[in-house]
């Protein structure tokens, strides 16, 4: 009696296994043909070239880009020696730190401006976010001609006022500004309605509360406008993070990376390489760089962002 | 809610098909369209065979080819050539090396100078001088400067097609303001100079010289004192292993910068040759050099009498002359042999007198066929732009040697765009010297990896 309980019991312990094994693999190939789509358009169009990329980047290519010599790190090391490189990152960094806060800061200024229930406010909320309507080429096209040495606007306005002319994007000191300048103009739009948005979501009994207490306008934007609005605020702080480093159409347009490398941000310096110099390993090692900076960088930033952000 | 999903991914899907679909056969429709409207209007003609021109010429140039490529259509009933204009030389030639050796390369492809050796070794083309051989046709009729440069290893891999060399363009009437003769341009390095702080000091609103940061200039400079760009006769007896020019050739070219700088006569556009057009227009700065293309471009904007005069040289060294600048056409490989023969057809109509004539007064592109100077229409033009036979002048006075026969290396473009870098770091103040060696070193590693990429 003992032993046939123990037979049974030995038999049923099994198939209770086995079934729930079953089950759980269903669900898994349940879940993964749910997220085939994504998984293949993935794959294909970013994990493949990834991988591609940091196979590239050990070797020498041709001028159609298939590999002909294996070089190992050579790349990677001529890279970190080389001035010109270094000088890019220089560039890129300097130039992120140009237009992120910039960007997000006048961003922010102009969201709270127009979340201010006035008449005809709806005419400036049109104004500010219209630049999200301009495309890189058309704004670089028109900052071109602001820019120009010989009939542009701005010289034209120093000019007026006595000051000498400023080679804008002729003069090294002067180039990353200017492109700076284009660029926190073209993100304005984005990052403006972004945050619009953010602040019309906040609820208005928060502020009607902080009203009763006698709060000033500045403890309510302290308290709790920034603190609702944190979420977003990291969302746009990431988002334009990442855009910043891949910066390329206004650089292409505006200054083709120069004067003296000045402005050859990253993603121009992998362009030029690639297509310009023909050079395929050296631009995909470049490009793996960006990948690690960027990724450690938006890591660093859930983490750090993580403990600040106020989800409600 | 499932079934909106589903519908939504439906109609999603059913859009996307129906997209991809609609752009094959609009393609088809088109093409059926084009050759159906053709054999209506061209009675009994057979299909015409069509011919894919890739060409990278923006602007003016762009005008004065399509006419040419239109009066090549109307001339004849067998062939359909489509000139498609694929961006900047650089943008060209990258678009075409990723559809080489596939069906979306096109027929016939125009190419830069010095994307010469990047073709040669892409082993996507056919050597024209297959066609040359098989046709008996004679290419001795073409200006002799163009045969040094495309010539290479005895045969041509292309046919030469616009061809331009620098020239300085001088304002006159700023000439003749500041006394100085209108109608004898400074020749030298120290010339200009002199000319510079003269125009400068009677009008301190202008500027006398602005050179451009053009590698392309600075070869031309450097083959005028018979420098060579790379070692190996300029790599036309073997391939390059660094450059050729001495420490004193390279320098003469930074230190006249220099020069002008400190002498405040020197007006920087950087990289930019359309600002510095406009700014030599705006009367802003009296002598500037530039391609002899833009001839026609810049006397026609002008509202003061434009002077061309000869790429200056350093005092100390002969005028050795110019190397050809501009682009060839090349033939690709792995199309039907019907194809290629359209497009030899096509290539041999544009070195004929007649088209050649035009194309030289409408743009300032040289004309590869001498004979097309006994035109009636270029006479006409010298008759009115006397300036246009400056440039040809140039051409004819140039000695033949490595040095202007020009360098064929695969990483040129590379070393342009070093180059461009040490004159703007010269312009903005950077030391001659540190500079200069900077330069050098990037280019002969350069020159060292792309000789490994060959695997050689």
């Amino acid at each position: 009696m003992n032993e046939v309980a123990i037979q049974s019991d030995g038999v049923a312990t099994p198939d209770f296994k086995k079934i729930k094994k079953k089950q759980q693999l269903i669900r898994f190939l349940k879940g993964i043909l749910f997220l085939m789509p994504s998984i293949i358009l993935f794959a294909v169009f970013l994990f493949y070239p990834l991988i591609r990329t940091i196979y590239l980047s050990f070797f020498l290519t041709d001028a159609s880009g298939s590999t002909t010599v294996f070089v190992g790190l050579d790349n990677f090391i001529n890279m970190f020696s080389s001035p010109v490189f270094r000088k890019s990152m220089q560039s890129t960094f300097l130039f992120v730190i140009f237009t992120v806060p910039g960007t997000v800061l006048i961003g922010l200024f102009l969201a709270i401006l127009a979340n201010e229930k006035l008449k005809g406010i709806g005419f400036f909320r049109t104004i500010y976010s219209s630049t999200m309507g301009i495309s890189v080429a058309a704004g670089s096209v028109f900052w071109l001609f602001l820019f120009n040495p010989t009939m542009g606007w701005l010289n034209e306005i120093l000019n007026f006022f006595g000051i000498e002319a400023i080679g804008w994007l002729t003069d090294p000191s002067w180039a990353l500004l200017s492109v700076s300048i284009t660029t926190i103009w073209m993100n304005l739009g984005f990052i403006f309605l972004i945050l619009l948005g953010g602040l019309q979501s906040i609820d208005s009994y928060l502020y009607e509360s902080a009203e009763i207490d006698g709060a000033s306008y500045f403890y309510k934007l302290r308290r709790i406008t920034i603190p609702m609005l944190s979420p977003t605020l990291f969302f746009v702080i990431t988002v334009s993070l990442i855009n910043a480093f891949q910066t390329f159409g206004q650089i292409d347009m505006l200054t083709s990376g120069g004067p003296q490398n000045e402005t050859n941000l990253i993603v121009y310096s992998i362009y030029q390489e690639a297509f310009m110099n023909y050079q395929y390993g050296t631009a995909s090692a470049q490009a793996v760089v960006l990948f690690v900076i960027i990724l450690v960088l938006t890591f660093i930033q859930f983490k750090l962002g993580e403990k600040k952000v106020h989800y409600q | 809610m499932k079934k909106l999903l589903f519908i939504c991914i439906t109609i999603i899907s059913i859009f996307m098909i129906t997209a991809c679909g609609n752009g094959e056969s609009k393609g088809e429709e088109t093409a059926s369209g084009e050759t159906e409207s053709k054999e209506s209007g061209e009675k009994g003609s057979d299909e015409k065979q069509e011919v894919i021109f890739w060409h990278a010429m923006g602007g003016a140039g762009q005008e004065a080819l399509e006419s040419t490529v239109d009066d090549f259509n109307q001339s004849q009933d067998n062939i359909q050539v489509n000139a498609e204009y694929q961006g900047s030389y650089d943008e060209a030639l990258t678009k075409y090396q990723s559809v080489a050796g596939t069906d979306s390369a096109p027929s016939m492809m125009q190419v830069f100078e010095i994307g010469t050796m990047t073709m040669i070794n892409s082993n996507s083309i056919v050597p024209i001088q297959e066609f040359v051989d098989s046709d008996g046709y004679d290419m001795s009729g073409l200006e002799e400067n163009i045969i040094n440069y495309y010539k290479i290893d005895d045969q041509f891999y292309s046919m030469p097609f616009n061809s331009s060399t620098p020239v300085m363009y001088y304002n006159k009437d700023a000439f003749e303001a500041a006394g100085l003769d209108p109608d004898t341009p400074p020749e030298t390095f120290e010339e200009v100079a002199e000319a510079s702080k003269i125009i400068a000091d009677k009008n301190p609103e202008m500027k006398g010289f602005a050179l451009q940061a053009y590698g392309w200039l600075v070869e031309q400079l450097l083959a005028n004192q018979g420098a060579l760009l790379m070692n190996n006769d300029n790599g036309r007896t073997d391939t390059p292993t660094e450059i050729g020019f001495t420490e004193e050739e390279g320098k003469s070219i930074f230190k006249w910068a220099e020069k002008m700088i400190a002498d405040d006569t020197f007006a920087n556009y950087g990289t930019n040759g359309d600002d510095m057009v406009a700014g030599f227009i705006a009367e802003d700065v009296a002598m500037f050099l530039q391609s002899s293309a833009s001839a026609r471009d810049v006397i026609d904007n002008a509202p003061f009498e434009v002077g061309i005069g000869f790429l200056p040289h350093p005092e100390d060294k002969d005028r050795e002359g110019v190397v050809i600048g501009g682009a060839s056409l090349w033939m690709m490989d792995g199309k039907p042999e019907e194809e290629q023969n359209a497009a030899w057809e096509f290539m041999k109509y544009l070195q004929t007198p007649e088209v050649q004539a035009k194309w030289h007064v409408n743009t300032g592109y040289f004309a590869i066929n001498p004979e097309a100077y006994e035109e009636q229409v270029v006479k006409d033009a010298y008759q009115e732009m006397p300036q246009l036979q400056v440039t040809v002048d140039q051409l004819q006075a140039t000695k033949s040697s490595y040095a202007t026969q020009g360098a064929i290396m695969d990483m040129i473009p590379e070393a342009r765009r070093i180059t461009e870098t040490a004159l703007e770091t010269v312009y903005n103040g950077g030391d001659v010297n540190e500079t200069y060696q900077t330069a050098v070193d990037q280019l002969n590693q350069a020159i060292e990896q792309a000789n490994a990429a060959r695997g050689k």
